[in-house]
């Protein structure tokens, strides 16, 4: 049988289609040559990466190599670093995050952060989502986007009949999904995550993770990651940061070693250091 | 080195490997010596021998649902795993052939025979033979090369299986050497599967080595 023959087979034609390409994909943070340092000691060096749109980005590598630094580049948190210095270039969606025109107010609108510790407001469920609308002004509709927001983070069902109930009273899970819920109030673009759910059980934990894959449709999202199996799960792209000690003696900084698809990281990484690490043989 | 009790299971598995084909090569050479010696109680001890072939197969397979399990390997180590587990299961199969083989030649020891026939099986069955051992040395020694040669290796007994068939259908005209040509036919094919199933071992060694899954040879060739 001769290959165009093959073609018209049924068969060629259940073949499915090929996945998502990467380069295919939009980018939303062009990061080049960026340095971050805190009071003149270089934290991270030389980190050149692309976040692409509807990507789950997995940044892990040992404490100390930069990755949580990385992330809070890109809604600016540094800023409010004193002695921290980024210098290199950020791109978000084309335009460079740390020009002079650019209102760090206005990114972290954008751009929404979810932390370690589930951090609500000691206010009710319905204030700490209502909060950041409030003072966008988007109060049209309030009780609605309250409604959707919680939906969509997953929690609308464990709290419609306590809305006016302080968040405190929440379970950590159920407080990090409401802090989650808080960052999507105000429509953002990208959602960055740190550690998200280092501090939860592991049924809270497969809930945050459930909630990243459903997300992921509509956000862009990064998250920082000490669990590799999480990062394994959850992510589209995995970056592998690691520590590299000066040879001047001058001490240690964070470096990206490798960033790729997540399945390649781990199934076939490209560098020794990664290899170490994802296997648990550093050390 | 971390994770030392992990590092001693992957390289216990990968020794349990090595012994299931140490055990598998046993049971071909017994059933190419049974076909040349026409010995029926050695051709019932390969037959009887299967179960201890599954059983390591079994015992492998055990060991990688609990590394998986309690380990999560990834990266070389997800790679080993799942090459010694597909490895395990053609060595298994290689056991299988070997019983069939034995079970023919069984109940073919009463017929008339072909001796020049018999000779060019049992030379099949010691090149077979021979790849079994290459694939697996290639594994251990993780020699890509070695484990790609077996492609060329696997031609010599495919083209002796077709000249078996050819010379079985030339026999037929003997009446009474047809049931006997019948089962030797069956015998070149399990013998042509041996030497395939070290081609595929020789493949799992490569994805091991590279992170790549390609097969040496197309099917449709």
């Amino acid at each position: 049988m001769t290959a165009p023959e093959l073609d018209n087979l049924r068969l060629a034609q259940l073949a499915p289609a090929e996945t998502g390409d990467v380069r295919g994909r939009e980018v939303v943070f062009a990061v080049e040559g960026l340095e971050v340092s805190y009071g003149g000691a270089a934290a991270l060096r030389d980190v050149t990466l692309d976040i692409r749109r509807n990507y789950v980005t997995a940044f892990i590598g040992p404490s100390g190599c930069g990755k949580s630094t990385l992330i809070r580049c890109f809604n600016r948190m540094n800023d409010l670093i004193p002695g921290a210095v980024v210098s290199g270039k950020v791109d978000y969606h084309g335009r460079d995050l740390y020009g002079p025109s650019v209102d760090p107010v206005e990114v972290r609108r954008r751009i929404g952060m979810v932390f370690q510790k589930p951090n609500p407001f000691p206010k009710s469920i319905y204030d700490n989502i209502a909060f950041g609308p409030r003072v966008l002004k988007l109060t049209k509709d309030l009780d609605e986007r309250v409604e959707r927001t919680l939906r969509h983070a997953a929690l609308w069902d464990e709290v419609k009949d306590r809305l006016s109930e302080n968040a405190l009273g929440l379970s950590g899970g159920q407080q990090q999904r409401l802090c989650i819920a808080r960052a999507l109030a105000v429509e953002p673009d990208v959602i960055l995550m740190d550690e998200p759910a280092s501090a939860l059980d592991p049924i809270s934990t497969s809930r945050i993770e459930d909630l990243i894959h459903e997300l992921k449709r509509e956000y862009t999202i990064v998250i920082v990651t000490h669990n590799m199996q999480q990062a394994g799960r959850v992510a589209d792209m995995t970056a592998f940061f690691s520590v590299e000690v000066r040879e001047d003696g001058t001490g240690r900084h964070g470096t990206l070693v490798e960033y790729d698809q997540t399945t390649k990281i781990f199934t076939n990484p490209s560098d020794r250091r990664t290899e170490d690490y994802v296997t648990g043989r550093f050390g | 080195m971390a994770r030392v009790e992990y590092q001693a299971s992957l390289e216990a598995l990968e020794a349990d490997l090595q012994e299931q084909g140490g055990v598998v090569l046993r049971a071909v050479a017994g059933a190419i010596n049974a076909l040349e010696t026409q010995d029926v109680e050695l051709c019932d001890e390969v037959i009887a021998f299967d179960d201890e072939i599954d059983d390591r197969y079994h015992r492998i397979e055990r060991s990688i649902g609990e590394l998986l399990a309690q380990q999560a390997p990834v990266a070389t180590d997800l790679r080993l795993v799942l090459a010694v587990l597909h490895s395990s299961i053609h060595l298994e199969r290689i056991g299988d052939q070997s019983v069939t083989v034995a079970k023919l030649t069984k109940l073919s020891a009463a017929l008339e025979q072909h001796t020049e026939l018999v000779e060019g099986l049992c030379e099949m069955g010691t090149r077979a033979a021979e790849m079994v051992r290459r694939a697996l040395d290639s594994f251990a020694a993780r020699d890509v090369d070695g484990a790609r040669e077996l492609v060329d290796l696997d031609e010599l007994i495919d083209r002796t299986n077709r000249a078996v068939v050819d010379k079985v259908l030339a026999m037929s005209a003997s009446p009474g050497m047809q049931e006997w040509g019948m089962r030797m036919i069956v015998v070149a094919r399990c013998i042509e599967r041996i030497g395939d199933n070290a081609v595929d071992i020789g493949e799992q060694t490569e994805y091991l080595i590279t992170g790549e899954f390609h097969e040496f040879s197309d099917a449709s060739h």
